[in-house]
């Protein structure tokens, strides 16, 4: 089992290179979720840390945006790379197109949720799925026994739970004459969730860390992200000397859809 | 020119039947697998019903299959869609691929939800060789998107005209299971979006003269019905299946007469504001066109503290009438009385009178009517039809 870390910025990247195996990177104006992203320029760099590099370029791509993309994604080929969290379906329509040989990673976010659809794309070439974080541990490991997909699964870090093109947070300082400087969250019931507005849109966050690492999950990567967790305390995360609460999300924690 | 279609919701047989008596071309229903797992979803055989009901009248009828699937789903879902594909649905609207994949192994028209995200023409050209017939967009789509899209590929499209918004991208949006334990991309969606939270920085609370809140003005393109029909849009689509008959009734019957308005006379067309007036009447927000326009900024948020109107202008449905004694049988939903000023309106009547006589059921005359559903027998001044209704003046 190995272990890939969603990093914030290329010095982190050297400072845990010993204790990870795979770098996730979002790439700048094409990834969300994540505050802080990367120029191809930065990824080129990280190769010479010789450890597997995966590019996340998860956002919804907007119809006149498909030219970006379609440039992005013949300079990523030339880079060489592990492979590419998708999202949106113009990547896996474009990679045939521009017949691509770099690897895709199903990364639907909260929508990779059965392996009947991680083996459809499976069949399509997708060899990897980065399966939600909202599944049980049983589920996860039903879909392992049922794929020969290699599946990635967050055991640490904040959890994006709500992702739109709307400004939300500037909205409503616009609306009400309010200053704000960063930090933001959400309260309610005592519960705070971080919340960005970034020039891409808003995400919302979990209120907690997920802090997994001693859960026995047989899947091919664990995903550390260290979003808003400082350097410091994620490299200790790395290095097994966690101090943070043990937190399970959704592992043993069924959702419901029916009420009555 | 081609007429769009129509496209209604019904969350039920009632309003199926209610969405065609008032001008729908198709609607679409929920049946086992969809993201309205709290609403009054059709059975299979209610399913058939409608089909049928549907078919007489040359209209159609669409399921909704658009769940995003976990394991256990994926062990029922084919035998769902085969019993579908035997009571010829016209079409099946779903998101999770899986599904259509096991679609295409029946005769089943195959409709790409909204719940998709579907954006640009790479991704629905994708679609298109996977045997999907029809996209719905998603709703961040702009006009420019739209007829570069339609101009690129050769595919229906179906783009969302009124209704509610969700704050987030479709299906990037888990806040229900976070906060309610309720899985929204497998319809129990709970609506955290219209809830109220405290806005910090670091430790200032970031008080407006509103609670914060990701809640959106709905969406109304009526003004832009002549655009889109020039686009060539294929499908012109009402949100809420959970709504009244009331309001399919009201909205189904305004887009009528603006589609069938500019497509049988497109030089002299003229946008009559008198329908943005009806629309506003029946709804629970404010409305706005949204990204269509291409705007997102501070007008499209709704803030206004979880106050939302409830409408009772609704007063009751017509379920029988009389020519002779000229009385029609009425089910009342909201309280009316002798002397009331009320309008009756069906799918091509509109008229205003007063109530000046009203019966219980033993025709014996009464001068208020006050309990939800009561049956009542109004005079009418002119004829009037079953599924008519009446509404405040």
């Amino acid at each position: 089992m190995k272990k890939a870390a969603i990093i914030s910025n290329i010095k982190q990247a050297k400072d845990i290179q010993e204790y990870i195996d795979a770098y996730l990177l979002p790439l700048k104006d094409l990834s969300i979720n994540y505050p802080n992203t990367f120029s191809l320029e930065d990824i080129k760099k990280l190769k010479d840390l010789n450890k597997e590099i995966f590019i996340i370029l998860n956002k919804n791509i907007h119809n006149s945006e498909v030219e970006k993309l379609k440039k992005a994604l013949i300079k990523i080929e030339k880079l060489n790379i592990s492979g590419i969290f998708f999202y949106d379906i113009a990547i896996p329509n474009l990679k045939q197109k521009l017949n691509l040989k770099v690897p895709l990673v199903w990364s639907e976010e909260h929508l990779t949720t059965n392996y009947g659809t991680v083996n459809y794309w499976y069949d399509k070439n997708v060899k990897y799925a980065y399966l939600s974080s909202e599944l049980t541990k049983r589920e996860i490991d039903e879909i392992k026994n049922n794929t020969k997909s290699k599946l990635f699964v967050n055991v640490f870090g904040y959890i994006p739970m709500f992702t739109s093109q709307r400004h939300l947070v500037n909205n409503y300082l616009e609306t009400f004459n309010l200053k704000s400087k960063h930090n933001n969250f959400i309260e309610k019931e005592g519960k705070k969730y971080p919340i960005i507005d970034t020039n891409l849109g808003t995400t919302v966050y979990s209120n907690y860390i997920l802090n997994a690492l001693d859960i026995d999950l047989k899947v091919d990567y664990l995903v550390f992200n260290s979003t808003f967790i400082n350097d410091k305390d994620f490299i200790e995360v790395l290095k097994n000397e966690n101090k943070f609460p043990k937190e399970t999300g959704f592992l043993y924690k069924e959702t419901i859809y029916k009420v009555k | 020119m081609k007429k769009p279609e129509l496209l209604a919701p019904a969350g039920d047989l009632e309003r199926l039947k209610i969405a065609f008596a008032y001008g729908a071309d198709a609607v679409y229903i929920g049946g086992a697998f969809n993201l309205r797992a709290n609403a009054d979803n059709f059975k299979l055989e209610e399913i058939e019903k409608g089909v049928e009901y549907a078919h007489k009248l040359n209209k159609k009828v669409y399921v909704t299959v658009n769940i995003a699937m976990h394991n256990k789903e994926l062990k029922k879902i084919k035998d769902y869609l085969l019993k579908l594909d035997k009571i010829h649905v016209d079409a099946i609207i779903v998101s999770d691929p899986k599904i259509i994949e096991l679609a295409k192994e029946t005769n089943l028209e195959i409709h790409l939800s909204t719940q998709a995200s579907t954006l640009n023409k790479e991704a629905i050209e994708f679609w298109k060789n996977e045997g999907v017939s029809r996209i719905v967009l998603a709703r961040e789509c702009t006009k420019e998107d739209i007829i570069d899209i339609k101009n690129n590929i050769d595919i229906e499209l179906e783009v969302f005209i009124h209704g509610a918004m969700c704050a987030s991208y479709s299906g990037r949006c888990v806040l229900s299971n976070f906060l309610t334990n309720r899985d929204s991309n497998r319809g129990g969606c709970s609506q955290i979006c219209r809830w109220d939270f405290d806005l910090y920085d670091e430790n200032n609370h970031l008080k407006g003269e509103k609670p914060f809140t990701f809640c959106t003005k709905d969406l109304s393109l009526a003004k832009y019905i002549p655009e889109l029909i020039n686009m060539k849009v294929d499908s012109l689509k009402i949100e809420g299946r959970m709504r009244s008959i009331y309001y399919i009734a009201t909205v189904v019957k305004v887009y009528r007469k603006l589609i069938d308005g500019y497509c049988n006379n497109t030089k002299n067309y003229e946008y009559n504001l008198k329908y943005e007036g009806i629309l506003k009447k029946v709804a629970n927000r404010d409305s706005i066109a949204q990204f269509f326009n291409g705007n997102y900024g501070k007008d499209v948020q709704y803030y206004n503290g979880r106050q939302e109107i409830t409408n009772q202008d609704f007063l009751g449905l017509v379920l029988e009438y009389d020519k002779k004694t000229k009385l029609a049988k009425v089910e009342q939903r909201n309280y009316f009385k002798k002397g009331d000023k009320v309008e009756i309106f069906g799918p091509d009547k509109d008229f205003n009178f007063k109530i000046e006589e009203i019966y219980d059921e033993d025709k014996k005359p009464i001068e208020i009517v006050r309990h939800p559903k009561q049956i009542v027998y109004l005079k009418m001044p002119k004829e009037v039809s079953v599924n008519d209704m009446m509404k405040i003046c």
